[in-house]
């Protein structure tokens, strides 16, 4: 925890605007993440089925639920609705992410991590675990710099008045 | 939650200077517990949006991966009843049609389902006017579903419905194909589901089939779906238009 917010009022009003910039951001990523995934169950199913973690009825729920979740996040965020434990939850389901691109990498498994949709098994030297790891790591940064700075321009947080946003700092 | 960070305007407002200690705690405290109360509130219904989104969600994938399938206009080609060869396609149209267009499909790939919506007329205009002809493989790697369309697939053409049965699996293609399915499908194609083919269903005749398409591509060399080639030649289906296609199946009919 430092101190930026109560020293330089410039500083402050930076901080603003990159949290505004992350919550958008990560808000229209989870949003069009969980969207794409939407429109297709089975291939979202089967992307879940890819990484052989999960027992079929859970894949199945899994598969189906988890885009939905994302987009609730998205709106969320999107919204700027106590963007703190938004953030929080976001940053939990991008850690089990990363977990399991990378438990596949380490298995070997030759698949596509499903993020945006599509998923499933690829050929071997098709993979692109380095760039998903290191896209969901970025996201993961964003989410983690709104759980420092929650405080952002054009959010619901700020429309509520100070006291709520003031309560889930 | 240290106080020095807090720049709102919620202490301020609160702290007249005309009141006494007491006071001042007693008020303090007041707000705390609002402040509690409205966070857990805040709190209670971003979690209930969450989980009726959630769980609306499930149940609404649910129904669309398991409602009888809806049916398709019914069409001609390859109405004759073809021959199920272990690691040979599945062919659909006339045998004498001077261009033969390879297809490599699994049913339960998205890539496929966009590729019939943009493409499919214009291939099954070509099967209808002779000009062309489909060799199938059904290919199986996404999941369960894949396998049983793939096999049903192979049924429908040996009763000889396969043309409009592939249209209907494809239109059809976020159902999870369950047994009950894909007869259901076969009477929603214009085709009938005859003692033979429920039984070529339920019973994975052509299992053994399906795994011999699957080595036989990739012995072919092929990792992708869709992939097609005409004439024996791969098309590149990304940068590819229907009317692309089209002069493309014209030109190798005129060779």
């Amino acid at each position: 925890m430092s101190s930026s917010i109560d020293t330089e009022p410039r500083l402050a009003a930076a901080a603003l605007w990159v949290s505004t910039a992350a919550r958008l951001v990560l808000g229209g990523v989870f949003l069009v993440a969980g969207g794409l995934k939407v429109i297709d169950p089975q291939s979202s199913v089967a992307a879940v089925r890819a990484y052989r973690l999960l027992p079929t009825s859970v894949a199945n729920l899994v598969g189906w639920g988890q885009p939905f979740a994302e987009i609730a996040l998205g709106l969320l965020l999107l919204a700027g609705v106590a963007t703190r434990i938004v953030a929080a939850t976001a940053a939990v389901l991008l850690i089990v992410f990363i977990a399991a691109v990378v438990s596949a990498a380490v298995r070997g498994l030759s698949i596509d991590c499903g993020c945006f949709g599509g998923g499933g098994d690829v050929a071997p030297g098709q993979t692109t675990y380095g760039l998903e790891i290191v896209r969901d790591v970025g996201l993961l940064l964003l989410a983690g710099w709104l759980i420092w700075q929650p405080r952002s321009r054009f959010s619901l947080d700020r429309l509520t008045a100070g006291h709520v946003t003031e309560a889930s700092r | 939650m240290s106080s020095a960070k807090n720049v709102g305007g919620a202490k301020k407002v609160s702290s007249p200077t005309n009141m006494n200690a007491r006071d001042r705690a007693r008020l303090a405290a007041e707000q705390a517990a609002a402040r509690k109360r409205d966070r857990r509130i805040l709190l209670t219904m971003i979690i209930a949006f969450v989980v009726i989104v959630v769980a609306g969600g499930i149940a609404f994938q649910a129904w669309r991966t398991s409602r009888e399938p809806s049916s398709v206009s019914s069409a001609s080609a390859s109405a004759s009843p073809v021959t199920i060869t272990n690691g040979r396609p599945i062919p659909l149209g006339s045998a004498e049609a001077p261009v033969t267009i390879t297809l490599y499909e699994d049913f339960h790939c998205p890539h496929c389902a966009e590729f019939e919506e943009q493409f499919g007329s214009t291939i099954t205009q070509a099967q209808e006017a002779g000009t062309a002809r489909v060799e199938l493989y059904p290919m199986a790697f996404i999941d369960e579903g894949s396998l049983t369309a793939a096999n049903a697939m192979a049924c429908a053409a040996e009763a000889g419905f396969g043309q409009a049965y592939y249209l209907g699996l494809f239109a059809n293609h976020t159902l999870q194909w369950s047994d009950p399915q894909l007869i259901d499908l076969a009477t929603k194609v214009g085709g009938s589901p005859s003692e033979a083919f429920r039984t070529c269903v339920t019973r994975r005749a052509h299992a053994d089939w399906v795994t011999s398409v699957n080595a036989a591509a990739d012995t072919n060399g092929v990792d992708q779906t869709p992939t097609m080639l005409i004439n024996g030649t791969e098309v590149d289906i990304a940068t590819l238009t229907p009317e692309a296609l089209q002069t493309r199946i014209n030109n190798a009919a005129q060779k």
